[in-house]
């Protein structure tokens, strides 16, 4: 129904406008392999027998079926007057502007014409002044809708096109930038439930047979691929050609706006743990925060802090920044606690996915972006739940690339126990869409680790080592 | 006239919640209430058959380790979680770790009708705090109980309530699947 709208409208804008709006003139010249015949109009339709004559093919009524063939080589078209449904070689097809009862048989609208006669015979319509050549060639293949999803990572932006049915395209960059993607036989129509958000890919307009992809200065295509279940294109873009420059000079260049949101543990009536009176785990990270902050800053990041003073904040609230900010990293700062006095040592975690509430989570975030985007959750949620997966898939790679980076460092530097890198579906790692990790900088339970954890020496070296695994995961991607 | 009424109001609403606590929180540990049943129709106990259960205490690597005991396990998922979460209560016989680092009690279990179970057990008596202690105490009940049980999720209550998370960093207003990361490999 929708699909019909919309290439209603294409139709119109591309050739008819003029004449679905007022009406048609009483006669139509339509000319086709240098034969010429006038058609009689009826309101906005057309006489059918006169082209179908001019077309060389067989027009036939059945009596008992009151149902008009038309047909052309192989090709059988099946058409009653006032009835949406038609019947295109043995297919049921489903028009939107129904054929009339004329005085040589039936009319049809232009569109109609165009859509499902002309393009099942292998032609089209263009237009001259006063009339319509017919000529070889199908210009409007359907329509296919398309669903774009992006995902911003350290270096690179995946752009997910969501297909509603396989399609075969071909890729051209533009030599101004950007580039197009041409369908064949296709119209792309895009069908986005909330507004594109990237650093990369600007934005995306549908043509006629084509889909123009406008992406940021320098940023460029590094691979593309058609996939199935469900059809999909995915297109990877992102800084081209790459520079071999090491990459300490060129971690200044990369910090856009987007900023490194820190996030200290804890706050306000949430102390955290608590080492001895007056040692709680909310000071000690907001100290450590502060110290990244600066160590970050030095190398040129931009950096925000979830919070700079000792108040409390929802787990939510905190990731809920980092997303608004669109932050380039998220990481959350906390120091740990063991009924087991002797466990101590430095832990870096990701999300993990792998328990089944995930799903949903998915699908509960699918749903809300459905309904702020004013549609209905019934439609493609089985197809945004893959598409949120894959998202998703793709951070969670971001991200323990990241834990890895930030723990390297941590056991390098400061000669920790390595407890490694871990997973667990944690509240301020769930749903943010960008790398994110908690670290826990070492067990305040443990009476010497406690003692090194408040010494503002061991604070800052845990502060660079944490800065330089954030420097690795960035300059190295 | 007005006090002698107010003592009477009093005694009820005493008497009552006494019933009351001891018909419902109380039944799971106490000998239950000889009924007056027609001798032929009276059950005949037979003990539930000994059985080999896995259950899951932290060490200090951070992981969840595996203890198995012989116990006898009653069929009812409900009464089957009650066994385990008592053996679990009981702590460890190795050198492992308790899974809750205070001394809590069962106050009830049940298990609703999608295979959910939701155990409820008394709050710690003062805040608990790390993300070790919150991860090995929610992921040794809960995997201990799908391990063991036919159960699906496990939601986790303190004193009757929903608690958004015990120490600030899991989500505990879900239930819960098996998750096997916090479980030691062999
Ligand atoms: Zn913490």
């Amino acid at each position: 129904m929708r699909r019909t709208v919309v290439f209603i409208l294409v139709f119109a804008v591309a050739s008819v406008v003029v004449c679905v709006a007022q009406g048609l003139p009483p006669t139509l010249e339509f000319r086709h392999q240098g034969l010429r015949i006038e058609a009689d109009t009826l309101r906005d339709r057309v006489e059918m027998a006169p082209i179908m004559s001019l077309l060389g093919g067989e027009m036939t009524f059945s009596a008992s079926a009151g149902v008009w063939a038309l047909s052309l080589g192989e090709n059988l078209i099946q058409i009653a007057p006032d009835r949406r449904l038609i019947l295109v070689n043995g297919e049921l097809v489903e028009a939107q502007d129904p054929p009339m009862t004329s005085p040589t048989g039936v009319a049809v609208t232009l569109a109609f014409l165009d859509r499902h006669i002309l393009a099942t015979f292998g032609f089209h319509l263009e237009t001259f002044t006063g009339g319509y050549s017919i000529v070889p060639g199908v210009r409007f293949g359907d329509t296919v809708s398309i669903r774009p999803i992006t995902a911003d990572f350290g270096a690179t932006t995946t752009l997910v096109l969501a297909l509603s049915r396989a399609v075969s395209v071909s890729v051209e960059e533009i030599p101004e930038g950007g580039l197009a993607i041409l369908f064949e036989n296709a119209s792309p129509q895009i069908d986005a439930p909330t507004p594109l958000r990237s650093r990369r890919v600007r934005s995306l307009t549908a043509g006629s047979g084509r889909l123009d992809v406008d992406l940021a200065i320098d940023v460029g295509l590094l691979s593309w691929n058609i996939l199935t279940n469900p059809d999909r294109i995915v297109l990877e873009f992102g800084r081209v050609p790459p520079t071999p420059t090491p990459a300490p000079v060129r971690v200044v260049e990369y910090s856009g706006p987007a900023p490194i949101v820190i996030d200290p543990g804890h706050g306000g009536d949430d102390t955290g743990a608590i080492g001895a009176p007056g040692q709680m785990e909310k000071d000690l990270t907001l100290t450590i925060a502060r110290r990244l902050t600066q160590a970050l800053r030095a190398r040129g990041y931009t950096v925000r802090l979830t919070r700079n003073s000792d108040i409390e904040r929802a787990l939510t609230d905190r990731t809920a920044l980092a997303n608004r900010l669109e932050a380039r990293l998220f990481i959350s700062l906390h120091a740990n606690s063991s009924t087991i006095s002797s466990v101590r040592g430095a832990e870096t975690y990701y999300m993990s996915l792998d328990d089944r509430a995930s799903d949903a989570a998915a699908q509960s975030t699918a749903d809300l972006e459905n309904r702020a985007s004013g549609g209905s959750s019934a439609t493609g949620s089985p197809l945004d739940l893959i598409l949120w997966d894959m998202a998703q898939s793709e951070v969670l790679n971001e991200s323990s690339r990241l834990a890895l980076a930030v723990q390297g460092r941590l056991n390098a530097l400061l000669n920790l126990r390595d407890r490694g890198v871990k997973q667990a579906p944690f509240v301020v790692l769930t749903g943010a869409t960008m790398p994110a990790v908690l670290v826990e900088v070492g067990f305040l339970s443990n009476k010497a680790e406690r003692d090194r954890l408040l010494s503002p020496d061991h604070q800052q070296r845990l502060a660079d080592a944490i800065a330089l695994g954030i420097g690795d995961f960035l300059g190295g991607s | 006239m007005n006090r002698r009424v107010l003592w009477i109001v009093c005694a009820g609403v005493a008497v009552a919640l006494l019933l009351a606590w001891l018909l419902f929180f109380r039944s799971g540990r106490m000998t239950p209430v000889e009924e007056d049943l027609p001798a032929t129709i009276a059950p005949t106990p037979t003990p539930a058959p000994k059985q080999q259960v896995v259950l899951l205490f932290p060490g200090r690597d951070g992981l969840l380790h595996p203890e198995l005991r012989q116990v006898s396990l009653p069929k009812e998922s409900d009464t089957r979680i009650q066994v385990l979460v008592e053996e679990l209560l009981a702590g460890p016989t190795s050198g492992l770790a308790p899974v809750i680092p205070y001394s809590a009690e069962l106050r009830a279990v049940f298990v609703g009708q999608n295979n959910q179970a939701y155990i409820d057990l008394t709050g710690p008596p003062e805040p608990l705090d790390g993300s070790m202690t919150e991860l090995m105490l929610t992921y040794g009940l809960v995997n201990t109980i799908l391990l063991n049980t036919e159960v699906t999720a496990v939601q986790l209550l303190f004193d009757g309530s929903q608690r958004p998370t015990l120490t600030g960093h899991l989500d505990l207003s879900r239930p819960l699947v098996l998750n096997k990361r916090f479980i030691s490999g062999p």
